[in-house]
């Protein structure tokens, strides 16, 4: 069944215009860290996204910041209810996605509107397209910030979508850290790279709102059947000009090439989703393009990474904890749900279960650090039951006084990790080890009833008819809340 | 004509860099005639100097994580070198 989506980036932004979460901003704003400051002060202030229709040097380009850094936007990117709770639009992208895969359809060329301008060959450069410079000290121009990559394995023709950052060197060269766990660092470092193969490569930058979605999903479902999952109706795909490989029809801009497998060039430092800049200028993974398509009066799409929330916190943390759902839900834990904190920059997971047994909160731990998805987190709270896991303050306070200082916290060392951990040393981050922690705030199954602590508080120390006696009467006692 | 200016990352200790030799970097063009090729990188062979004037361009220099440093040194480029063949 189809939901009430968006097609492409167009139709999105003129859902946010009429949910009043739109600035569109007509005085010309520089690409040169101008554009950047206001999309990271977005963030920051949670604000509406800025919507740009005059960039500096770039006459007929576009730019929408922000478009995914709140659950307000997500949710309209999923047809609810902007005001849906996030336990809501996490049932509701669980139910979608647990359906069967929607496989993509293919279009022509005529019918796809990324293909109304064609660069190819010497036309190609990526210095026509409005890259911004999004932080002041950045290695350089991040042409792809809120995109994602196209690849194909070469063996098995599965197809992967990742959002993998693209620095422009210069007029053909990206640069970008492809991690070697990642789904296409797997492919191009284990397929391609040994038989000294390119691999070709498409970046898609301004796809509707549920592919960008996807391509942050940790799923094992191909990103190209999960967005239309989300959709509800499959994905509109259309042939890349120069491979085989195929992109979203309405997407803005598209960006063709190849991978080099025999040449690493420097790329970075640049302002991270941790909140800092902390990843080394290092050699890193080279693209080379051939051919830039897109549509007219193209919109790019820019996230800024930095102190939360931007859209690689928030939708990360929610996709990597929906999938940890799904796993654990696999495996009969019963959970309650989990909840990763956007403001943790997807650091830290917080699991309700009810304590059936003893270990159960290990068991928790050994199953998320044991999955794919593990390099991505360091941190799991197990919570009871009758923790709120969306509240902040409700888990602070079982961490702070159900979590046994020493019992309760076990570490798991020599685990993956990544490079961009700021607080890893240098070696640590040289090698992309981590280390993770559980901590434990469920009381032990063995304690005496009689020993168990009373949670102290309004809808537990109370008779029935006591509280509904104050509720009813809380506004005559004078309170206007 | 008014000199260029360009600015390298510098990974290492900045009193280990060799002046008055030449040597391959990373420079990044600061100073385009056609503005939207800003931050264009490019390997070069160049000589530098921690002297602001030796050379004819300006070199300002970053550390690993983009942090600017005061002064600028100067540079001179002798040819830009293509890795892509």
């Amino acid at each position: 069944m189809p939901y009430p989506v968006f097609k492409d980036n167009r139709e999105f932004i003129k859902a946010l215009e009429v949910n009043n979460d739109l600035v569109t901003i007509q005085q010309e704003v520089d690409w040169d860290l101008e554009l950047g400051a206001i999309v990271r002060r977005v963030c920051e202030k949670k604000s509406a996204s800025p919507y740009f229709k005059k960039i500096k040097d770039y006459p007929g380009f576009e730019a929408l910041g922000a478009p995914l850094a709140t659950y307000k936007r997500l949710a309209i990117a999923m047809g609810m209810n902007p005001d849906a709770s996030v336990p809501e639009i996490s049932n509701e992208y669980v139910r979608r996605t647990t359906q069967e895969p929607v496989h993509p359809i293919l279009v022509e060329k005529k019918k796809a509107p990324c293909k109304e301008n064609i660069w190819l060959n010497k036309d190609a450069d990526l210095l026509k397209l409005p890259g911004p410079m999004v932080h002041d000290g950045d290695g350089g121009r991040y042409l792809a910030t809120w995109h994602f990559v196209v690849s194909k394995d070469p063996e098995t023709a599965s197809i992967n979508w990742g959002m993998y950052r693209q620095m422009v060197f210069d007029e053909k060269t990206m640069v970008g850290p492809v991690l070697p766990f990642s789904d296409m660092g797997k492919m191009f470092y284990g397929k391609y790279v040994p038989k000294n193969k390119p691999m070709p490569f498409a970046t898609v930058i301004g796809c509707d709102p549920l592919s960008g979605v996807a391509a942050c999903a940790p799923s094992p479902i191909p990103e190209d059947q999960f967005a239309g999952m989300l959709m509800g109706r499959p994905v509109e795909l259309v042939k890349c000009e120069t491979c085989d490989l195929q992109v979203p029809a309405h997407a803005e801009i598209i960006i063709e090439g190849e991978v080099l497998p025999n040449i690493k060039i420097e790329e970075a430092p640049f302002g991270e989703y941790t909140g800092y800049r902390t990843s080394p200028r290092e050699p890193r993974t080279v693209y080379r393009i051939k051919a830039i398509t897109f549509r007219n009066n193209p919109i790019m799409t820019v996230s800024n990474m930095g102190i939360p929330t931007d859209e690689g916190q928030l939708l990360r943390s929610f996709s990597l904890g929906l999938e940890m759902r799904k796993l654990l839900e696999s495996q009969g834990i019963p959970i309650t749900g989990v909840y990763m904190l956007p403001e943790s920059t997807h650091h830290l997971v917080v699991v309700g279960v009810k304590p059936a047994y003893s270990g159960i909160a290990s068991q928790i731990a050994n199953l998320v650090f044991g999955s794919k998805l593990s390099p991505w987190f360091t941190m799991v709270v197990v919570v009871d039951h009758e923790t709120d896991i969306y509240s902040k303050d409700d888990v602070i306070h079982a961490l702070c006084t159900k979590c046994h200082p020493s019992r309760g916290i076990r570490k798991y060392e020599q685990a993956p990790g990544t490079p961009l951990y700021p607080f890893a040393d240098p070696e640590e981050r040289k090698w992309s080890r981590g280390s993770q922690v559980l901590f434990d705030c469920t009381f032990p199954l063995d304690w005496p009833e009689s020993d168990l602590p009373i949670k102290v508080s309004f809808n537990n120390v109370y008779p029935k008819e006591v509280r509904e006696k104050v509720l009813k009467n809380w506004k005559s006692y004078g309170f206007k809340d | 004509m008014a000199s260029k200016e360009y600015d390298t990352f510098i990974l290492s200790d900045l009193s280990g860099v060799p002046e008055d030799q030449e040597m391959e970097m990373i420079l990044r063009d600061l100073t385009p005639t056609d503005r939207r090729y800003k931050y264009r990188s490019f390997y070069a062979s160049a000589i530098v100097s921690k002297s602001e004037s030796k050379y004819p361009d300006l070199l300002w220099v970053r550390l690993g994580r983009g942090q600017l440093q005061e002064k600028p040194w100067s540079i001179k480029i002798i040819k830009e070198v293509n890795k892509f063949g």
